[in-house]
């Protein structure tokens, strides 16, 4: 089961990976724009998925990297250590953060994760000799032809992706996956049986904020311009859920399939209708709620997409509630 | 005679933020559903107002029960058809739901209404109390929204239904054991609660220039009061408002406009964590 | 076997969305112009980027009932090809790079506003793709390097100076500014820079400060604003800020001899929902319809350009729905006078362009900031626009308010 996973995984990777071959740089973009949704999704996952914690910082975190791989650069460090700056500083950022707002639980949780994404852009954007507030920040462009900066950061969005994806296989197999699993299931239950679960709810939220880091720093790389808003955006911090719940949450390849799928739908929908993308954007979410409770991997393990369809529909013509997720 | 003035655009500024949160704080009390579209649904009451009022010349006072009731039986609607099916579920699930409403909202809001900013337009005037100035729309924005408030109160300690809601607030299982139709309490709540988004939208086109893309904004401020009030309570949202109507106006007096609106952040996030139950103490779920 | 159809279906499900979504890219026809414009039609920016889609498609129009434009001995039409970035500036950057990989198109529009213009101008300068822009004015857009990029609008720091300079001679008895800014590239840039100016011209600057995106109540820094008892208040920000912050001025009592706004008053939008209160705002703007220009390009007039404007649209023409729609023209220009579409020689005209549009006259400097570029000064007086500057165009003059 574990190999097979990995070799689909395997076989996603190549297919991204190998895009410059068949595709042209819009492809190549797009390759690059999933790559990094995937590791915002499989972030998330550690927190949202195996602990149960409905988080919506993705944005804090990543834009939280953006800035500092940004002013990093900026301060003349090589872009790979920027980003690892990024990542470290995102880390320890969030662990400190976790230490305080992991008390709460479910709306509560929610709530301050969300105001987190607020109190950074506001602070950011206000401290504008650090920052430049409002007016944003430049980084350093990559010289060299469009084909050659879509390759590296192709190589370097997928390479976290593939990092991110292998450290979720080892939680998923770990004794920290089974703790955070308890947690997520009952947690005082789990605190009763002896798991540590202070300890556990904050390395998964470390872990759910370092990539974001990582993926912040390289994209403020990319783009060679960041601002706040675009930074701590609000429709990411939800869309990443999102992509989660339309894979599968809680399991490994679900980040990775529903971002895929969402990203590839939403261009779908950019390009062919203009003026009602976000509306039709909204309705599949609706749709994924009702009629995919378990995602679409949880579509393939029940007995096929239509039955569950089905079944879906009928609770939801009588009224009843629809399945659980 | 700055200090005063502060205090009196904090305490008009924050009568506006308890009606803005109102719906909001309920909804989460009773349903237990963190309603993203909340700002939109306030934007929707804004916008329709405008329109009766400008293309139709229907006073906005008298637009304002118009629109509120016309929110309330697209709120209603949307709790049972829709909301209802998923009430049980967990956070991120309602959460995810309602923001995808709130998307679709946005975009027809967008193409009919456009995001040109609008004001429904009174000219009401100024009273100048001795150097203080009070605008009278304000002012009167500040009655309507407490008169709003009140209502909601008495409503929900004297009438049946009220008190069904509070029942059920209280109690789902036991309500239902007592014979309260659970789904129709749940409608009939964010029915409220988009009644009273629309009511608030209209009083704020008449104090602010509305734009579509203000949703955000309101949602932000409703998350913030519900929070530094407690949940679900009328007396909650009360205190909330005018403690971040105060808070905001304090600080960007004295710390400089950069800052009123992480004030309000920050405060939020210090009482989440020091006193989740909000300064009135009403407990909301876990 | 089970676990091996599960991810088989998946796969197809994959491979059927991405299918769809990189199907029906329309077919290429070569006797077209196809000019990309990513634009913000949801979200903050939705407002000014209509306008630009609005002229932008008036002056595809006009240009194709025209014959199209003369590529070295061939008449070619013009399309646009555009798309909604939603106010979103990774999307923006994304749609950049669709345009002109997917869609491969000649030319690019720059999107509304100096932030959004900057990340496309990044993308745009990666592929030599000539760019135009007709709604950014910061310099820091231009101090970037960026060699394809070439804007319309007058410089800020110019700006700045003049409007200064004008308010001092006609008004000698101001002596003191308050600026309250918003913190935003292209509002924030303008009041940072008037403040220099000032500073620059012996002005006392009472108060300086700036609000954050998103605020809805101005009240706090407006009555600081009124214990400072400035002479001259400035404040920057988009419509709707403008809007809030006049009501909100005027509800809190706060007044000064000169009042001056950016850049809302230019628009419509602002004196409809402010009415009289709007009386007195003086502004300054890039381009106004009473200003009168003869030049190259489908309209040869500026009362051409207006006309043309109101018989669609019904209302007057503002100083976004001049330059964008002058954008098409400088393009037509040097892609006439390069008499190819190869976007370094397109590039190269560009760049020496040196001609009068109904807009006004354009000519770049080495950054492709418009450095011939000029700014009218209004005051709306009566619920009308009227032009205090440059003394060539000028139907009224400052009134001082109470």
């Amino acid at each position: 089961m574990m190999r097979l996973r990995c070799s689909v995984f395997a076989v996603w990777i190549l297919a991204l990976a190998s895009t410059p071959l068949w595709g042209d740089n819009y492809i190549v973009h797009l390759a690059i724009t999933i790559a990094m949704y995937s590791t915002l999704a499989i972030s998330w996952n550690f927190i949202g998925g195996f602990a149960g914690y409905p988080s919506f910082a993705t944005s804090a975190f990543f834009g939280l990297g953006c800035y500092v791989g940004a002013l990093t650069q900026r301060a003349g460090l090589p872009v790979s250590a920027a980003w690892l700056c990024a990542t470290a500083g995102v880390g320890i950022f969030a662990g400190l953060f976790g230490l305080i707002i992991l008390r709460l639980r479910g709306h509560y949780f929610a709530i301050a994760s969300f105001g987190l994404v607020e109190v950074l852009r506001l602070v950011i954007s206000s401290s504008d000799s650090l920052t430049g507030g409002g007016d944003g920040l430049n980084v350093p462009l990559f010289h060299g032809g469009p084909d050659f900066v879509a390759r590296i950061f192709l190589a370097v969005m997928v390479g976290i992706m593939v990092i991110a994806f292998a450290v979720s296989i080892l939680v998923d197999r770990s004794r920290l996956g089974f703790g955070l699993r308890c947690i997520e299931q009952n947690e005082d239950a789990a605190d009763m049986v002896g798991i540590d679960t202070t300890r556990y709810k904050i390395v998964a939220f470390v872990l759910s904020a370092m990539f974001c880091g990582t993926v912040g720093g390289a994209y403020a790389s990319w783009t060679g311009y960041i601002d706040p808003t675009d930074a701590f955006d609000a429709i990411m911090t939800i869309k990443t859920p999102v992509m989660c719940m339309l894979g599968g949450v809680g399991t490994v390849l679900g980040p990775v399939a529903g971002s895929a799928s969402f990203l590839l739908l939403e261009e779908f929908f950019w390009s062919h209708f203009l003026a009602y993308n976000r509306a039709i954007l909204g309705a599949v979410i609706v749709i994924i709620i009702f009629f995919l409770p378990g995602g679409l991997l949880g579509i393939a393990d029940g007995k096929g997409p239509r039955a569950s369809f089905r079944r879906s529909l009928g609770r939801w013509l009588k009224g009843g509630p629809v399945a659980v997720p | 005679m700055l200090y005063v003035q502060m205090l009196v655009n904090g305490i008009m500024l924050g009568a506006l933020y308890a009606c803005l949160a109102i719906g909001f704080s309920l909804v989460w009390g009773v349903l237990n559903v963190i309603n993203m579209l909340h700002g939109s649904l306030l934007v929707l009451g804004g916008y329709l107002t405008y329109t009766a009022w400008h293309d139709y010349g229907v006073h906005p006072l008298i637009a304002l029960f118009a629109v509120a009731f016309a929110l309330f039986l697209l709120g209603y609607a949307i709790q049972r058809i829709l909301i209802n099916r998923v009430v049980d579920m967990p956070v991120l699930v309602t959460m995810t739901l309602t923001f995808a409403l709130d998307l679709i909202l946005y975009n027809f809001m967008i193409v009919y209404f456009t995001a040109t900013p609008v004001r429904v337009t009174l000219n009401l005037g100024v009273i100048d109390a001795g150097g203080i100035f009070v605008p009278v729309d304000r002012l009167a924005g500040m009655v309507l929204a407490l008169l709003l408030t009140g209502l909601l109160y008495v409503v929900l300690r004297r009438s049946r239904i009220g008190r069904a809601i509070v029942a059920v607030r209280m109690d789902r299982s036991a309500a239902m054991l007592m014979g309260i139709r659970v789904e129709h309490i749940y409608a009939i709540t964010f029915g409220i609660g988009a009644l009273m988004a629309g009511a608030t939208g209209a009083v704020f086109a008449m104090v602010y220039p509305m734009t579509t893309d203000l949703d955000f904004t309101f949602l932000g401020k409703a998350f913030i009061v519900c929070i530094i009030g407690g949940l679900g309570s009328v007396q909650g949202a009360l205190v909330g408002g005018l403690v971040l109507g105060l808070v905001e106006s304090i600080a960007g007096q004295f710390l400089g406009p950069q800052y009123a609106l992480t004030a309000g952040f920050a405060l939020m996030l210090v009482l989440l964590v020091a006193m989740p139950t909000g300064l009135t103490g009403v407990k909301g779920f876990e | 076997m089970k676990f091996v159809s599960r991810h088989c279906l998946w796969l197809a499900f994959a491979s059927a969305i991405a299918v769809m979504a990189l199907s029906g890219a329309p077919a290429q026809a070569d006797d077209v112009i196809k000019i990309g414009a990513p634009l913000a039609l949801t979200g903050p920016l939705a407002v000014e980027s209509k306008k630009q889609e609005v002229v932008w498609n008036m002056w595809v129009a006009k240009v194709n009932a025209s014959g199209g434009i003369n590529v070295g001995g061939k008449k070619m039409n013009v399309k646009l090809v555009e798309y909604d970035y939603q106010s979103d500036g990774q999307r923006a950057a994304q749609l950049a790079e669709k345009l002109i990989t997917d869609d491969k198109v000649n030319f690019l529009f720059a999107p509304f506003g100096s932030g959004h213009t900057k990340i496309v101008a990044s993308v745009a300068e990666r592929y030599q793709m000539p760019l135009i822009a007709c709604s950014s004015s910061a310099e820091t857009v231009y101090n970037q390097g960026f060699k394809y990029l070439f804007g319309l609008l007058a410089a800020n720091g110019a700006s700045n100076a003049i409007i200064v300079k004008y308010i001092k001679t006609k008004a000698p008895s101001i002596k003191s500014i308050a600026i309250y800014g918003r913190d935003d590239v292209f509002p924030k840039s303008m009041a940072s820079g008037v403040a220099e100016a000032a500073k620059a011209a012996g002005l006392n600057v009472a108060y300086n400060n700036y609000y954050p995106v998103g605020t809805i109540d101005h009240s706090s820094g407006l009555s600081a604003i009124k214990a400072a008892k400035p002479d001259w208040i400035y404040v920057t920000g988009y419509t709707s800020d403008l809007i809030l912050i006049r009501k909100q001025m005027s509800d809190l009592g706060v007044t000064a001899p000169v009042v001056t706004m950016v850049a809302g008053p230019a628009y419509k939008e602002y004196t409809d929902a402010l009415g009289n209160l709007a009386n007195g705002i003086t502004s300054w703007t890039w381009w106004h319809p009473a200003v009168n220009y003869q030049g190259v390009g489908v309209w040869p007039t500026t009362q051409s350009f207006v006309k043309d404007f109101v018989a669609k649209e019904h209302v007057e023409p503002d100083y976004i729905h001049a330059s964008c729609a002058a954008a098409g023209v400088i393009l037509a220009n040097a892609i006439e006078r390069a008499g190819t579409l190869d976007h370094q020689k397109v590039r190269d005209a560009l760049a020496s362009t040196n001609i009068t549009t109904f807009y006004g006259p354009i000519k770049y400097a080495a950054n492709g900031l418009n450095e011939a570029g000029s700014i009218p000064i209004i005051q709306i007086q009566n619920k009308q626009i009227k032009v205090l500057y440059p003394d060539g165009v000028k139907n009224a003059d400052l009134e001082l308010m109470k």
